[in-house]
């Protein structure tokens, strides 16, 4: 049983269970979405089409001036396709999750629609601080949540939602919860010590 | 009392920390003054019908600089990541800036965009896409222009295309009102002035004062052409022969002079070349110090160093440099009793310095300091422009037809063009509306700075 209400917006949904086993449990879900499935397909097929077209056209040329011009015109269609399939593959990430381990650690899992689980745990003695940033591009503003490690150059980011091919970006509403829960759990852990 | 609205303003410039110079330091002190007044908790009866809530400073980014950043005062800076290309310009894209343009305006809800400087791009492009957007722009010139030059020519153009249908200008002196209007055709009535100020907490006279027996000239500029490095070349060695700690009494002058004269000249530049062979010709190494380059923080001990400040500008809108050694109690520019003035010509200026010289006894720094503190003030600039805001926010929202016209009149084929350069604008502005709905773009929840005794705390305050 979900311990608060879930926040739904565009294709994320957040939820939080506070009271399993005394884990706190944050969970973001991504929607599929079938337009994304179908382009990502066709686009392999024009792909691969493309490949198969160009290598067979080149077997067959004898000209080195031709060869070279079918050479940049493949080169050129293979990478704006190979563009296309990247940039509209599907995403296969289901949900991320965050368990809280009071006093223990905090374990990251990420669960893909192929059924394959990636988790990372991380030890609370580890953990420095939790942060929400906002990430400048060229283009887009937007939030993440990160994890200041001890003896780490590198921030550590708590949703790899971020880091995937499609740019998978939860709102604010729903990295704060996690934020704060982080936070006390930290804050917990060195009171404690002290 | 009706409820004040808050507003928020949208600083854009290419021209921003950790750049020092003048346009920088404007927008920063400006920011930070237009913070204060909107966090006044005074009730003002002849405050305006909105109030001043967020500032935001939007420029590109520095080397690894970028992202964003929390300054003094909570004043928050976006360094976007496009590089600069040329003199700390963005590359000019028209339209590719317009989706972070866009995002910046809805998530921090940003009511006035004000762009600085015309040599920008990054401030000709976010004004043309705020008003696009139906956004209030404000625009200030910091620099004269020529007519003649090519590239004169250009900027002008591009000006007169920002300015077509801008809500109000600011100029920094009615010098530069009269330049900008006619340069870009913009109606007089429309345009500020809104002098700069200066820091004078930070440039104060030397608690000692410094004696008179060797008068040292002080000169911070950038050596370059337009500031008139080549004029000082011709003018130093003068200055030097005529007092060189010998006696002369001049008949017709009838000034003994025994007074000997130092030069120390702080910046760099392409000149730098032609004052070291100066120096080198007529053997003045132990009269003229060279600093090089000279920080910004380190101006003020510089300055309280010399007893005259020499400004050999051949073009200036409006001088900070010289308000700045003002503030410090240097002999310089200003009213009669505390400048003297001259001709862009050696033999006059040498005259003039020999004028400074002679007057130099009289001049209290303190007091000058004291009336550059009342004459220039930023609180001042910031509530001057804060009528500025409040006259571009009563202006009437139009849509993109009643827009176009004035763009028509800008010239027989760059009008036509501009006009398709704003319709093109604003096809890719409801593309981009559609693609990604206002809806979608979260707001940046305010944040208090509550500052504890160890630490600076922040605190959601939604």
């Amino acid at each position: 049983m979900m311990s608060e209400a879930p926040i739904f917006h565009s294709k994320y949904s957040y939820h939080h269970d506070g009271k399993a086993q005394q884990l706190d449990i944050h969970e973001i879900l991504v929607k599929r979405s079938r337009l994304g499935i179908f382009l990502s397909y066709s686009m392999v097929v024009v792909f691969l089409g493309t490949n198969v077209y160009f290598v067979t056209t080149k077997v067959f040329c004898i000209l080195i001036l031709t060869f070279f011009e079918v050479n940049i015109r493949s080169i050129w269609s293979i990478l704006v396709c190979f563009l296309l399939a990247k940039f509209l593959h599907y995403n296969p990430v289901k949900k991320e999750r965050v368990v809280i381990m009071p006093a223990f650690g905090v374990q990251l899992e990420t669960h893909y629609w192929s059924g394959r689980i990636v988790r990372l745990f991380v030890p609370i003695s580890k953990i420095l601080s939790s942060m929400l940033n906002e990430c400048v591009t060229p283009v887009t503003c937007y939030w993440s949540l990160a994890l200041l490690l001890r003896d780490e150059g590198e921030l550590m980011l708590v949703f790899q939602l971020i880091r995937s091919v499609q740019k998978l970006q939860p709102p604010l509403k729903m990295l704060v919860p996690v934020w704060k829960a982080l936070r006390a759990a930290i804050n917990c852990e060195e009171t404690s010590i002290t | 009392m009706d409820q004040q609205r808050k507003h928020s303003i949208l600083m854009v410039s290419d021209f921003f920390y950790p750049n020092f110079g003048g346009v920088e330091s404007h927008i920063y002190y400006l920011s930070q003054c237009l913070l204060k007044l909107g966090h006044k908790t005074e009730p003002d009866l002849n405050a305006f019908a909105f109030k001043i809530g967020l500032v935001v400073v939007m420029t590109h980014s520095y080397g690894k600089r970028t992202g964003v950043r929390y300054v003094t005062n909570g004043l928050k800076v976006y360094y976007v990541p496009w590089r600069a290309f040329l003199m700390q310009n963005t590359l000019p894209t028209f339209y590719l800036t317009l989706p972070i343009i866009r995002t910046i305006l809805i998530r921090e809800r940003i009511s006035i965009v004000h762009g600085h400087q015309a040599f920008s791009t990054l401030c000709h492009e976010a004004l043309m896409h705020a008003r696009t957007m139906g956004y209030k722009v404000v625009f200030t010139d910091h620099s004269l222009y020529g007519f003649a030059d090519v590239g004169s020519i250009h900027m002008n153009k591009v000006l007169q295309f920002t300015l077509a249908d801008i809500s109000q200008a600011i100029c920094v002196s009615h010098t530069s009102k009269e330049n900008t209007v006619l340069r870009s055709g913009i109606t007089p009535n429309r345009v500020f002035v809104v002098p700069n100020a200066v820091d004078t907490a930070m440039f104060t006279p030397s608690t000692c004062r410094l004696s008179c027996d060797e008068i040292v000239i002080v000169v911070i500029s950038r050596l370059v052409y337009r500031k008139g490095a080549d004029l000082l070349v011709e003018v130093i060695p003068e200055v030097c022969h005529l007092f060189s700690n010998k006696f002369h009494v001049k008949l017709c002058l009838l000034i003994a002079s025994s007074v000997k004269v130092r030069f120390i000249v702080g910046g760099d530049g392409p000149k730098r070349v032609r004052l070291e062979e100066m120096r080198e010709k007529h053997s003045l190494q132990d009269r003229v110090e060279m600093l090089g380059a000279v920080p910004h923080a380190r101006v003020r001990s510089v300055l309280i160093s010399g007893h005259i400040f020499l400004n050999s500008s051949l073009t200036e809108a409006f001088c900070i440099a010289i308000l700045e050694a003002a503030s410090c109690g240097l002999l310089t520019v200003l009213p009669d009793d505390m400048i003297v003035l001259s001709e862009p010509d050696p033999g006059d200026m040498v005259h003039a310095i020999r004028k400074a010289i002679v007057m130099l006894p009289s001049i209290d720094p303190y007091a000058m300091h004291q009336r550059m503190k009342k004459l220039y003030s930023w609180h001042d600039v910031a509530k001057r422009t804060e009528i500025v805001y409040d006259r571009a926010l009563q202006s009437s929202d139009e849509n993109l037809l009643r827009r176009l016209p004035r763009y028509l009149k800008c010239g027989s084929w760059a009008g036509k063009m501009f006009c398709l350069v704003m319709i093109v604008n604003f096809l890719l502005w409801c593309l981009l509306d559609s693609w990604q709905p206002v809806e979608s773009i979260e707001e940046v929840p305010d944040l208090v700075f509550i500052r504890n005794e160890n630490e600076d705390v922040v605190h959601d305050s939604i």
